[in-house]
């Protein structure tokens, strides 16, 4: 796609992409990392710190996936209205009606699916690694 | 429109905005007042909080000094920490903030400009307070984290001092995130859509939402801590049953994301600062907003870090480490944008500019060292030395104190009409820049040579005595720095010409008004329909000042700014904003007087400070809010009609409950969070003997204070039916059942004889029924205040703002209440 998007697009205004919506993986994050913490924590604490992660590897490691199926469920989403920019095309979205507003919110949703999916994936590479709970 | 009609338009703007003179200049609300007065008072802790840091590196210049005891050191560094971050760090953003925010959004003052004031007041108060203790020998002595037991069972009064001080200041940084938050979602000029808000707005809605998620964990620890001071209650006497860690969970769960708090809106300043310099918009707008959120949610990751030595198991390490980690990403983003930014754009050369790049530059180092220090195997090693502080100071200089001085150099024709001297401002920089990195850069080495934190003296002979020497004199140069800059801020200036306006040739919105600032700020509201209008519409200023815009007349003798849509800024309401008054200050003198007088264990006089505060707190509400305006709506100019009297989804003063109970919410869920701790670290808990509260008198409870809660929801249904008179039984009836529920809650511990100081089992439950009982009779008092509005008519079926928000707040404490019965007499069936 290329050239200036002449075209004036209308949407109404309130609709679309939300702000819900944009902190919507960024939140999955935030839950997943929680739960990551707190179960191994209490995991840890209850059994001692001789015990082995077996278990506690697999939950996490089941979290994440879910996790990580959260975030792809929003980028699928937001992917259907990854349109740029409508003024030149670009990731400026800086023209001023609903439907650039709209674009501009879905391509900050997006990436931060993408920098959530990251973060996910840090948490969970020391359950990968480590093998007790010392 | 001939030129009298203009005149008298601006006449009528005056006379409402007009500032209060003489003596009743403090009763004044307005942003622009009051924001000069917060960031003068947080300056000025600043440099108190500076001149105990330069009696600490004098101490620490020579080996084996004795210019100050070890209890004094103590005291200096403790209160250095507190100042700064309490007193300095935190406020100066939400005192820029109220000073600049309402310009760049294009509104006329922020929602609630009384509830500024209050902040300020408290601020101010708590303050004085916590700093003029060091006076008297009193000053908190623990260092600035406070960590038990050496805070619980050695520390004097200090430790009360700083408790109750900065719980009451922490009272007044929630007070300006509700208003902030709510400023910046609905108070945007009419166009300005989501997409157009200037990132300074983006990055105080970030923060004022982390402050809501931050600080209250720490305000539930503070809570806990006093109790244990005042009445025992074992949180974190191991030998009861309590857990030190506990503290540092709460206290870290606030502090790190503080660090972030501090941080991006200092951040913001260079995002305003950057495009102006470098004559064109930012780059990469979106990434900056995605970025900037990003590191708002991740900074939440990372508390543990700062316990990497507490001899956690090695996964949670590894966990907070991974985060540790991933912040650096958004970080990056955001400073990759600037430098593009300056790279892509024509520099002017200017001082706002030499201190945007020192703080780059600074922050940088700090950042890299911050990486090192998030792997935790090199924390061990570096851990309370003169490492972490080179690493702490290099992050919060050059990422908070450098860009403020940017700011203050940038905004301050935009505050007061006049310039900073040049010739000054980059003496100062240099000095400053150079002082600092002689201070601070020495450090690393020192802390890796394992010199400790907190010493108050070291012998000679270890390898570190000339580092500290340095270190001593880059302070002073710093120091030299520093006065410089503020002298050059209070300088009398009388004879010096007004700059021009837009002096700086800037896009954004706060700069299109004229020179000196009118109070009402703008003649009219403009439409925006670009990010920097100023820049892009050349007719912008003018068609502003000719009253083109909404607003541009006052002709009922109301102040008002509009009130807009989140997502597209389309025009709502016409919101009436409070006038100048004494009350806000008058409570929170009540209010400050409840903190200090209980830290001395003076009751009477306590209990005098709560009546004077939540006297003047009803006053307040009774005749400044939801006041039903004389016509349904008004004509803001264009043909446009918007209602005068909103309530309800819609309403600021919903939003800002909404968000005030969040916060709320998140200081329950801390308690909650500490109860589930004990039972985490326990292997028996409750702990065997102790049977209370059972599980009969908390049901009896959940079930009255569900029937409160759903008798005011029903009371608000039936208002808005009209069947006033119902709506009032319901709440009396609501009124009732909230007090029997609180009955009914004291009732399960009390009667099964658990004694709070015996153990931390019951001591948590207590903790949970007194603030569940608390929440029931503020409840309680909404319930009769409303049946008093609307026996005086002054809330109806169509004016039932107040309805709605009580409401709200009981949808809260009914859900806290509730989770409370089943927690403290359901969980302990489960085990």
């Amino acid at each position: 796609m290329t050239g200036k998007v002449t075209e004036e697009v209308t949407r109404e205004t309130g609709t679309g992409t939300d702000l819900w919506r944009v902190i919507f993986a960024p939140g999955v994050w935030a839950v997943h990392f929680l739960f990551c913490y707190v179960f191994a924590a209490v995991y840890c604490e209850k059994l001692g710190r001789d015990a082995p992660l077996d278990l506690a590897t697999w939950v996490i490691v089941g979290a994440t996936v879910v996790a990580l199926g959260l975030i792809g469920l929003s980028t699928l989403w937001l992917w259907r209205v990854r349109g740029r920019s409508l003024t030149d095309d670009d990731f400026e979205f800086e023209h001023n009606n609903a439907e650039e507003r709209h674009r501009f919110l879905s391509h900050v949703a997006l990436m931060l699916c993408v920098l959530s999916a990251v973060a996910v994936l840090y948490v969970a590479i020391p359950m990968l690694y480590l093998t007790s709970c010392r | 429109m001939t030129p009298d009609e203009k005149a008298a338009e601006t006449r009528q703007l005056e006379q409402v905005w007009a500032q209060p003179r003489g003596w009743r200049a403090f009763s004044d609300v307005n942003n622009s007042t009051v924001g000069l007065w917060y960031i003068a008072t947080a300056f000025a802790f600043m440099l108190f909080a500076g001149a105990l840091a330069l009696i600490i590196r004098l101490q620490l210049a020579v080996p084996e000094n004795d210019l100050v005891p070890a209890e004094t050191f103590n005291q200096l560094f403790t209160l250095h920490g507190t100042v700064m971050m309490f007193l300095f760090a935190v406020p100066i953003f939400e005192a820029v903030a109220i000073l600049i925010l309402p310009a760049m959004l294009g509104a006329r003052d922020l929602p609630f400009p009384r509830l500024s004031a209050f902040g300020y007041w408290c601020f101010l108060i708590g303050g004085v307070f916590v700093s003029s203790s060091i006076f008297f020998g009193q000053a908190p002595d623990a260092g600035w984290f406070m960590y038990p037991p050496l805070s619980t069972e050695q520390s004097g009064i200090g430790a009360d001092i700083w408790l109750l001080g900065l719980s009451f200041i922490e009272v007044a940084s929630i007070a300006a995130a509700v208003e902030l938050i709510v400023g910046v979602l609905k108070c945007r000029a009419p166009g300005m859509h989501i997409n157009l808000t200037p990132l300074y707005g983006w990055y105080v809605l970030i923060v004022g939402a982390m402050i809501l998620f931050a600080f209250p964990p720490l305000i539930a620890g503070d809570l806990l801590f006093e109790l244990e001071r005042l009445l025992d209650w074992p949180f974190f006497d191991v030998t009861r049953g309590g857990d030190p860690i506990l503290w540092q969970h709460l206290f870290w769960i606030f502090g790190h994301p503080e660090v972030y708090i501090i941080f991006l809106p200092a951040i913001a300043l260079l995002a305003m600062i950057v495009p102006t310099f470098a004559q064109r918009p930012i780059a990469g707008y979106s990434w900056i907003v995605l970025s900037a959120l990003g590191t708002g949610f991740l900074s939440f990751g990372l508390w543990v870090h700062h316990m990497f030595t507490t001899g956690l198991p090695s996964i949670s390490l590894g966990f907070f480490a991974a985060a540790s980690e991933a912040v650096a990403i958004p970080t990056g983003i955001q400073i990759f944008a600037f430098i593009a930014t300056v790279m892509l754009g024509t520099v002017i050369r200017s001082v706002p500019m030499l201190y945007c790049l020192g703080a780059l530059a600074i922050f940088i180092v700090g950042g890299l060292t911050g990486v090192m220090v998030a792997v935790a195997p090199f924390d061990f090693q570096a851990h309370d030395t003169y490492f972490i502080v080179a690493h702490l100071h290099y992050v919060l200089i050059g990422g908070m104190l450098f860009p403020v001085m940017a700011g203050v150099h940038y905004y301050y024709p935009f505050a007061r009409g006049k310039m900073l001297s040049r010739t000054l401002g980059i003496w100062s920089f240099w000095l400053m820049f150079i002082g600092f990195n002689v201070a601070f850069l020495p450090m690393h080495l020192t802390g890796l040579l394992g010199m400790p934190r907190r010493v108050f003296t070291y012998p000679a002979g270890l390898g570190f005595e000339w580092l500290n020497l340095i270190s001593t004199v880059g302070a002073f140069v710093f120091a030299g720095g520093f006065l410089l800059f503020a002298w050059d801020c209070v300088r009398p200036r009388r004879k010096e010409p007004d700059v021009p306006r837009n002096v700086w040739n800037a896009g954004t919105l706060e700069w299109a008004l004229p020179v000196p600032q009118p109070p009402y700020a703008m003649r009219s509201i403009p439409v925006v329909n670009s990010r920097y209008p100023l820049w892009d519409d050349k007719d912008f200023v003018h068609s502003m000042d000719e009253g083109r815009g909404y607003l541009a007349s006052a002709p009922e003798g109301k102040r008002e700014t509009l009130v807009t849509s989140v997502l597209d800024a389309q025009p709502l309401q016409v919101l009436r904003v409070g006038k100048p008054t004494w009350l806000p200050m008058i409570a929170a003198f009540g209010l400050g007087a409840v903190f200090i007088f209980s830290t001395y264990k003076l009751w009477i006089p306590t209990a005098l400070g709560g009546v004077v505060f939540l006297a003047a707190l009803l006053r307040w509400l009774w005749t400044g809010t939801a006041i039903i305006p004389e016509k349904p709506s008004k004509d803001v100019g264009g043909g446009l009609e918007l209602p005068l009297y909103v309530s309800g989804v819609r309403s600021t003063g919903w939003w800002a409950m909404f968000i005030t109970m969040t916060g709320d919410l998140t200081a329950f869920l801390s308690l909650i969070f500490g109860y589930f701790f004990f039972w985490t670290v326990h292997p028996n808990f409750p702990p065997e003997g102790m049977d209370g509260p059972g599980w009969q008198w908390p049901a009896v409870a959940a079930v009255v204070v569900l029937a409160a809660w759903a008798l005011t929801l029903f009371a608000r249904i039936a208002n808005r039916a009209g069947r006033v008179v119902l709506a009032r039984w319901l709440l009396g009836g609501g009124l009732a059942a909230a007090g029997a529920g609180a009955l009914a809650l004291v009732a399960g511990p009390l009667t099964t004889g658990l004694d709070p100081t015996t153990n931390s089992y019951p001591a948590i439950v207590w903790a949970l029924v007194v603030w569940t009982v608390a929440h029931l009779m503020v409840g309680m008092l909404m319930q009769g205040y409303c049946v008093a509005r609307s026996v005086f008519r002054k809330m109806t079926p169509e004016h039932d703002a107040d309805l709605w928000n009580v409401t709200l707040y009981w949808h809260f404490a009914g859900f806290g209440a509730l989770l409370t019965a089943l927690v403290i007499g359901g969980f302990p069936l489960l085990t």
